[in-house]
């Protein structure tokens, strides 16, 4: 029995980091209909500055936070500002596209910036734990955890109650509408966008500490950060968490029951289902 | 004179094609036979993608099953290439048929996500068959003839443009244009659109499989990742989209063009390749999202304008 | 004017031509970028080294003649199938005499069929799966010990342990090496009566253990014996750590001699369990390099980095060429094949020599981690050191 408590305590634990990672690609798509294929280059992007902040400067990964949505808000924002909004009237595949040859172009830079070694960010308390009813909890996860809720009520807060917030939705709902309300897209888009890369910085720190980094840990994550999204649908910030819980907890389970080699099909086939059976996802309304 | 011109250079490379093994020095094959294999694989996406505007980002998982039942049944059970290869395209239309019914129902970028999960998906499950080999793959049997994999390529990309051809000339064709342009008005007109989206989408994955059955038997060696990998997707997406998506020549041009400009740089500055690659994508989106086909016939009047036009036209 | 011009560049030509020295060229593809870059550089580094001082101590005398070594490597951006389109590339267009091999048992899989269809011989000292050397291909040869013999120094010295560990976990990673070490181990423990507790195989590039680890933590082995690549390693242990998880003891094949590894982990790769082929002592005599001392230093000082066990399976890999030629006397391929198969020399690396299939014997030495630095502790003859085992748990750890 403890056993099943500790699995699905690694489940839930594993989902608040998915929902965390997948945070910024929902807010961009949902709101944008941007879809980032590069979203995982930017976690990557997020970790390694964390990783520089660590070794250079000693400054603790939680301590770096800020700096790391920082810099990856100043990268989104002029990325969006002055390439992406070109073409975002053209067809939505073509974000899909040309977001695939960013992720291309960044990773090579990784590659050549950085090296293929592969980094790790191991502060003292990397291996904190604690006990809980018999369940074994390792801090940073925990704090992850903590972290992805606090974001998303955060998005979400910015989103519904301020000013951008709602130029924002204005822009997404309606755009001419919002341009003769005297809303600039250009910015708007680029702001959003910018905030989108944000939480994928914040992402890569925390995921720099848990796990190891190098030029190629892009990929993986944006599919996994993509099944989230769908699966928990597009529309309330909220259904990221939702959706990395029930992630996380299915692949934990697959891992005890069937095997730990079949996490990939049941993600992806999960997606597939949730797509076909209910593209909403499982907070979407149905219209 | 101009059409005739055009005609006669058409004419020659068609005859010049099959000739290369023995004119050209055997890297140029090698080569070639790469070329000719993607350059099969984005001609049928341009079916699926490029006339019927259901664009796939997935066809990988098709040359995937193609490559994985032609190993299959050589490894496996002692069949020869020709069965073989067979096998996976038949593989193949049975999981587009199956999978693409509910999948089909998906619009817009919807069904590219879709699709690529499914690749994904599929490409997980094989690495857990033990029948092909899990996540090791599969060793096909040496066969050491260059000239017979180039004569095939050629002989696969030939076939899919000349069935490209036929579907831009024929009621399907139409029927499939139409559910591009605007699929509730085909329903509309009467067009069965399931009927005819289900077909483009088992075209399109038979020619794709088909070509992973001969790559894997030149390769002589199969695996999940090499088999199902999304760069090649988005490698054969973009080699039709910058040729021209909708168009019978536009996928040949411009996979020939970047393959070959590619390949070049992989001899060269071996990793350069991938960032030239990453860095003409977002130049061809951004400039010439309809592919050279399109600039080819709208540069004489506008010009560099051509380009200033399709900014205007999509930027915010 | 321009006369003059061409002339003297003809004389130069000409002159450099009467000069030129007759060359062996070896071709390689190697992973420089991509995500087996890490480990691929040890390969590229290896052979430039080994084909530089092999030149400056003279080359490689073939029948009376000089000739120097060329080195031509590709990157294979650590893909399979472009690995395998360059070494038909290095054979068919750039003509290369002979082939080194790549990393990773799944590269020198594929990759040796092409030197199989082309009948010229390729070295590799990247790839130890046996199913590499099970196929009856002639021209394939390997200088990694035989992936299921992995972990046989080490079932031998737990065996020997007080109090002998009696449950073990296994668990390895999806693909080729992994799994022929996993099926060798398996069948070894087997047979020494060990009781296997967990016999798990994990997909390769798993990031997250964490599954895994609790169910171990359930069934409580002794031991666990992982067979996976340095990342996984490394995020095995850290999660370990953070699901306080901690056998008595912990052996893995890669990673545990790496320096960078260690550095990756700081103290958290104290009492870890390792393997490895080769260490840089003084008692490995070379006849380029002096020692494997004095390669490892030099290495070091040449590249910034140290050298491991891959670096001297590399410069194995261009000694055994160089000694088959010469013992050939020609280019030929086949006859060189043929040399290579009867080859048997000390070197830096150890005894080279290849058996039936085409695979090196080197027994593996059983290393612990012990205040951050690597002490053998077990090998052909016995107990070197006296390894601290039990593992102390976590939080009694210095």
């Amino acid at each position: 029995m403890s056993l099943f408590l500790q699995i699905i305590a690694n489940g839930i634990l594993l989902g608040g980091l998915y929902a965390l990672m997948a945070l910024g690609l929902a807010l961009v798509w949902g709101v944008l209909n941007i879809v980032n294929l590069a979203h995982g280059a930017f976690i990557m992007l997020g970790a390694y500055v964390a990783f520089y902040l660590f070794t250079l400067l000693h400054l603790d990964p939680f301590a770096a936070l800020p700096l790391c949505m920082a810099s990856l808000f100043v990268f989104g924002y002029c990325l969006q500002r002055y390439v992406l909004n070109l073409i975002v009237r053209a067809p939505m595949f073509n974000t899909l596209l040309i977001t695939f040859g960013f992720d291309v172009v960044l990773t090579y830079l990784a590659q050549i910036t950085f090296s293929a070694d592969f980094r790790v960010v191991n502060p003292s308390y990397a291996g904190a734990n604690f006990t809980l009813f018999g369940v074994t909890l390792p801090l940073v996860r925990v704090l992850a955890f903590a972290m992805a809720l606090a974001l998303t009520l955060a998005v979400w807060l910015i989103l519904a109650r301020t000013p951008v917030g709602r130029a924002v939705r204005a822009c997404a709902q309606n755009l001419l509408a919002a341009r003769l309300y005297g809303v600039d897209p250009r910015t708007v888009y680029g702001l959003t966008f910018g905030l989108g890369a944000a939480l994928a910085g914040a992402a890569g720190d925390l995921y720099a500490v848990v796990s190891q980094i190098n030029p190629y840990i892009g990929d993986p994550l944006t599919a996994k950060s993509f099944a989230i999204s769908i699966i928990g649908g597009l529309e309330n910030p909220l259904g990221v968490v939702v959706g990395g819980l029930f992630l996380g907890i299915l692949e934990s389970l697959t891992s005890l029951y069937v095997g730990s080699t079949y996490t990939d099909v049941v993600s992806f086939g999960v997606l597939v289902l949730v797509l076909i059976a209910r593209p909403q996802g499982l907070l979407g309304k149905t219209t | 004179m101009k059409r005739a011109i055009a005609w006669l250079a058409l004419s020659a490379t068609v005859v010049m094609l099959p000739l290369v093994p023995w004119i050209a020095p055997p890297a140029l094959i090698q080569f070639g036979t790469t070329t000719l294999l993607i350059a099969t694989l984005a001609q049928a996406w341009n079916i699926i993608g490029g006339y019927t505007g259901y664009a796939s980002f997935g066809n990988s998982v098709f040359y995937g099953i193609g490559g994985y039942g032609t190993a299959i049944a050589m490894v496996q059970f002692d069949l020869p290439f020709g069965v073989g290869i067979l096998l996976g395209g038949a593989l193949a239309v049975l999981f587009a048929l199956l999978l693409g019914l509910p999948v089909l129902r998906l619009r817009g970028h919807y069904f590219a996500i879709a699709t690529l999960a499914l690749a994904e998906a599929m490409a997980g499950v094989v690495s857990n068959l033990d029948i092909a080999g899990r996540n090791i793959g599969l060793i096909l049997p040496l066969r050491k003839d260059d000239v017979l994999f180039y004569e095939l390529s050629l002989a696969l990309v030939a076939l899919a443009t000349l069935i490209v051809y036929w579907i831009s000339r024929s009621r399907f064709g139409f029927g499939l244009i139409a559910i591009r342009e605007d699929e509730d008005a085909a329903a509309v007109m009467g067009v069965n659109t399931t009927l005819f989206k289900s077909l483009a989408f088992m075209l399109a994955g038979f020619l794709s499989a088909l070509a992973g059955g001969v790559h894997a038997y030149w390769i002589t060696f199969i695996d999940p990742v090499s088999a199902f990998d999304i760069t090649l997707n988005v490698m054969m997406i973009i080699m039709a989209i910058f040729g021209g998506a909708g168009t019978v020549l536009g996928p040949l041009v411009g996979a020939v063009l970047l393959a070959s400009i590619s390949e070049v740089l992989a001899t060269e500055i071996s990793a350069m390749a991938s960032l030239f690659f990453g860095l003409v994508i977002v130049v061809a989106v951004i400039f010439m999202p309809r592919g050279l086909a399109d600039l080819a016939r709208r540069f004489r009047s506008l010009g560099w304008r051509y380009f200033r036009e399709n900014l205007r036209l999509h930027r915010l | 004017m321009k006369r003059l011009l061409f002339c003297a560049v003809a004389a130069l030509a000409l002159l450099d031509f009467a000069y030129a020295e007759p060359t062996i060229t070896l071709g390689a593809s190697v992973q420089m970028t991509g995500r087996l870059a890490n480990t691929g550089r040890y390969y590229r580094d290896g052979y430039e080294f080994a084909v530089q001082t092999i030149n400056d101590r003279g080359g490689v005398k073939v029948g009376g003649e000089r000739y120097q070594l060329a080195l031509k490597i590709l990157d294979n951006q650590s893909d399979v199938n472009l690995s395998v389109r360059q070494y038909t590339q290095l054979l068919t267009q750039d003509k290369v005499n002979f082939l080194l091999g790549p990393f990773a048992s799944d590269f020198a899989l594929a990759d040796s069929s092409a030197a199989e269809k082309y009948e010229v011989p390729m070295i590799e000292g990247g790839g130890a799966s046996d199913q590499i050397f099970s196929r009856g291909y002639k021209f394939i040869f390997g200088t990694l010990p035989v992936a299921s013999k992995y972990f046989e120094s080490t079932v031998q010295a737990m065996s020997k342990l007080e109090p002998a560990p009696k449950a073990v976990a296994l668990l390895y990673a999806d693909d080729a090496f992994d799994v022929a070490v996993a099926k060798g181990t398996r069948e070894r423990m087997q047979a020494d009566g060990f009781r296997i507790t967990q016999d798990e195989r994990y997909s390769s590039n798993a990031s997250d253990f964490s599954s895994l680890i609790s169910q171990m933590k359930a069934a409580g082995p002794d031991a666990v014996l992982v067979a996976g690549h340095e990342t996984e390693v490394l995020n095995f242990i850290r999660q370990a750590k953070s699901l306080n998880f901690s056998p008595k003891l912990y052996s893995f094949t890669v990673g545990v001699p790496t320096a960078d590894f260690r550095n990756a982990l700081g103290h958290d790769a104290n009492f870890a369990f390792g393997m490895t082929s080769w260490l840089p002592s003084a008692s490995l005599k070379d006849d380029y390099f002096t020692n494997a001392q004095e390669f490892a230093q030099s290495y070091q000082k040449k590249f910034g980095y140290e050298p491991d066990y891959h670096a001297a399976s590399a410069v194995a890999d261009v000694e055994a060429f160089v000694k088959a030629i010469e013992a050939a006397g020609t280019l030929d391929p086949k006859k060189v094949r043929d040399a290579i198969a009867k080859v048997d020399f000390e070197s830096l690396y150890g005894r080279v020599q290849f058996n039936a299939e085409g695979q090196i014997n080197l027994p593996q030495v059983v290393v612990q981690v012990l205040n951050d630095g690597v002490v053998p502790i077990y090998g052909q003859k016995g107990f070197q050191n006296k390894p601290v085992y039990p593992m102390p748990p976590w939080e009694k750890r210095p």
